[in-house]
């Protein structure tokens, strides 16, 4: 088996295609997916006021709504229609409309009606330009309440205590920050990782089982199936194991991920993870003893799997068929570990759940391919 | 003319005869149309689930129990003790919320004091942080409101005053466009212009790494390609952007003729972009490994999902390179948002400079190649 793996490395420099696709590419990935997510939160989203009040109060709100983080004012529209169109074609995300007479029908008492739009189809966007909005408007109609009542002759603190008889005090659990790129990231780098062992994986197994090649000459070296398959695929575990820690380093180092769970369960899932993630490709090869069928096959599994992991829409709401789909996908397991033991630092025994999924998913597959070659070579044996 | 024909011809056969690229672009239809919003299916979430530690056991905290199980977004499913019971809740994702209600809730109300609520929503998740938030926000201002309005009242204020006292002016907040905040019309119209992309990019680019010399001057080969492509995916196009999501019951709102008008610069964008891929990576197995890769990295490039005010300045410039990140932007615009062509002029030319950008450099590489063979 040894001299296998001393094979595998000896061969990667002078195979270039193989080394860019264990070592460039996930490199490279890592680079922009970090990229992409290190600027944090998105503020400054470019809303349009259409003031036709044009008072004092008015004014204010509007503010407001400039001084809220997500948001900037940068259009003034002077109806709705163009307003709708701003948002149409992109150049707002929302729009605050201030009916006329509005600070004259405050003063009134006649209630008059402040309405924010938003553009929901970028549902990510639209609802934090709504919270930004409606925070603002808020603090604009508090301060109004406020003066009524100082007006009245109350003390600041006693009006401000009656202006909130039930205040609710929001904690944000396991995310403080409410910083999502924590999340997306520790997801996403598993994710396209997953793509990426697949497909190498059943790259290097097509260098030595694909039609053509004599595994046999591979199986003799190693003494065996058994050895002669891990030796092929171990080497490339640890590459990706060591990109995998690469990325832990620039997450939990670099963009200061908090860390709060068990780092050894994080290791065991992550060498699980990287194991079924490989035998995926190689099942998928020799399977179809084809790299272009064997690619197809591995997109099919590994491709969709972000959706399946539930972190936009959670795994518990979508239906059990998919939740099924998704159970049978490493990443989806070596994902949720990954969140529970970093961010939401879960205890350790509902978390072993996952490694144990981790580890039934990898013995499954392992199995599988020792079977599919078993019986390859049986067939080869008598010809 | 002669070697634009045989270029078409030449294209058709290579897309259409291969085994492979015919598995990837009609195969990768199916199955796509049919994995890939598995998840989004239930489009909605209600009743998330909540905990409720109540260590009031009033009249009061019961009421404002009530209000909160009443409201769509949650559900109060659980009764806990204490803290501790409850967050382990949490932790098996069983519950993605507490409401804490603390001993002396009603006390604290009779008196005139004020008498605060402990909500902890759990946050690893956006969209159920939201819906927990909204679930129990609603309820407590609307009680409180109440409680503020009688407190006015027993004062003498008289019942109208005391109201818009309470509230001044109503906020009313008005979702243009997925006003139901549906998961699956918010996602899948995007994803499925990526994933148009990248199986033609997969396809394209398979056919390219195996494609001979043919004779006749570059220009011409190229366009009769181009016209190859259009003529295959110009039928898959509405497949993707019309059949597939009116199969899921998504709306669509904008005419078929702002579609085409996308739809032709991006598919040429689309297939130029493949000539130089497979120029870049050379071998089918490369091309393919590498393609799907990019797919997620392309999406929350494109600024759909993850907005583009919050990507970095320079990494959204190489974005403007991949067709999606415009095609992305227009097409949701056209479909969900009824988007007019005038509104999205800007995007058509975005796409059309794209075009003609892919077009010289694949034309410069061509000519590079032809340079070294001759030489």
């Amino acid at each position: 088996m040894l001299a296998v793996m001393a094979r595998e490395i000896r061969l990667l420099p002078r195979r270039p295609a193989l080394a860019g696709l264990v070592i460039v590419l996930p490199l490279v990935m890592l680079l922009v997916l970090g990229g992409i997510f290190r600027a944090g939160i998105p503020t400054g989203m470019a809303v349009a006021v259409i003031d036709l009040d044009r008072s004092d109060l008015s004014r204010a709100v509007t503010r407001m709504l400039d001084a809220a983080p997500e948001l900037t004012v940068t259009h003034r529209a002077s109806d709705l229609s163009e307003a709708r169109s701003l948002i149409v074609s992109g150049a707002v995300r929302g729009a605050v409309l201030m009916p006329q007479n509005l600070e004259r029908d405050i003063t009134r008492g006649a209630r008059p009606e402040i309405v924010t739009f938003y553009d929901n189809q970028h549902m990510s966007a639209g609802s934090l330009v709504a919270r930004g909005a409606r925070n603002a408007i808020d603090t604009a109609l508090a301060g109004l309440r406020l003066s009524v009542r100082q007006g009245q002759g109350e003390a600041p603190v006693q009006a401000m205590v009656a202006l909130q008889p039930i205040p609710m005090q929001a904690h944000a659990l396991f995310n403080p920050a409410f910083d999502y790129v924590h999340f997306l990231l520790a997801a996403l780098i598993p994710t396209v990782l997953q793509i990426i062992a697949a497909a190498a994986t059943a790259y290097a197994v097509s260098l030595d089982f694909g039609p053509g090649r004599h595994p046999r000459v591979l199986m003799r070296m190693a003494g065996g199936i058994l050895p002669a398959m891990l030796g092929k695929i171990l080497p490339y575990t640890v590459i990706f194991l060591l990109i995998l820690g690469l990325s832990d380093v620039a997450l939990y180092g670099w963009l200061a991920v908090p860390l709060r769970g068990s780092l050894w369960l994080m290791a065991l899932g992550a060498v699980l993870f990287v194991l079924a993630s490989q035998m995926i490709g190689a099942l998928a090869f020799v399977l179809t003893r084809d790299m272009g069928r064997a690619a197809s096959l591995i997109a099919i599994i590994t491709a969709p799997a972000f959706g399946f992991m539930g972190l936009g829409f959670p795994r518990e709401a979508m239906s059990t068929l998919a939740q099924a789909w998704g159970a049978v996908i490493p990443g989806t397991w070596y994902v949720q570990l990954r969140i529970d033991q970093s961010l939401r630092a879960t205890p350790i025994d509902i978390s072993a759940m996952s490694v144990l999924w981790l580890t039934v998913i990898a013995g499954v597959l392992v199995a599988l391919v020792l079977l599919r070659l078993w019986r390859l070579s049986r067939q080869q044996a008598p010809a | 003319m002669s070697s634009l024909a045989s270029a078409f011809r030449a294209e058709l056969a290579a897309v259409l005869g291969d085994r492979q690229v015919r598995l990837i672009v009609l195969l990768a239809l199916v199955i796509y149309a049919v994995i890939y919003p598995l998840p989004y299916r239930a489009e909605l979430l209600r009743d998330v689930p909540v905990v409720l530690v109540d260590q009031d056991g009033s009249t009061a905290s019961a009421d404002l129990a009530r209000r909160v199980d009443a409201s769509e977004a949650v559900a109060l499913t659980h009764r806990a003790p204490d803290m501790a019971q409850a967050t382990r809740l949490v932790h098996e994702r069983r519950a993605y919320g507490v409401m804490l209600i603390p001993d002396g809730f009603e006390r604290a109300l009779l008196r005139g004091d004020q008498s605060p609520v402990a909500l902890y929503a759990d946050a690893s998740y956006f969209l159920m942080y939201q819906r927990v938030m909204q679930g129990a926000a609603v309820p407590l201002r609307q009680m409180g409101a109440e409680i503020e309005a009688g407190r006015l009242i027993a004062q003498g204020t008289p019942r109208a005053v005391a109201a818009a006292q309470v509230s001044p002016a109503t906020q009313i907040e008005v979702p243009l466009f997925n006003p139901a905040a549906g998961y699956a019309t918010y996602v899948l119209p995007a994803a499925f212009v990526l994933i148009l992309q990248q199986t033609m990019l997969m396809g394209l680019a398979l056919a390219a790494t195996r494609r001979g010399s043919l004779p006749g001057h570059p220009v011409w080969r190229l366009l009769g390609r181009a016209g190859a492509w259009l003529t295959i995916w110009s039928g898959l196009l509405p497949v993707y952007l019309i059949v597939l999501p009116v199969l899921y019951g998504l709306p669509i709102l904008g005419n078929p003729g702002a579609l085409m008008m996308l739809g032709l610069p991006f598919l040429l964008a689309t297939g130029l972009l493949a000539q130089l891929v497979a120029a870049l990576f050379r071998r089918a197995e490369i091309v393919q490994v590498v393609l799907l890769a990019l797919g997620l990295p392309f999406f929350f490039l494109s600024g759909f999902a993850w907005p583009a005010e919050a990507i970095p300045a320079h990494l959204n410039a190489v974005a403007q390179l991949i067709p999606s990140t415009a095609a992305i932007d227009g097409f949701v615009r056209v479909t969900q948002m009824g988007a007019s062509l005038p509104e999205i002029a800007p995007i058509l030319w975005h796409l059309w400079a794209l075009t003609a950008l892919l077009g010289a450099s694949v034309l410069m590489v061509d000519a590079l190649r032809t340079g070294k063979r001759s030489s």
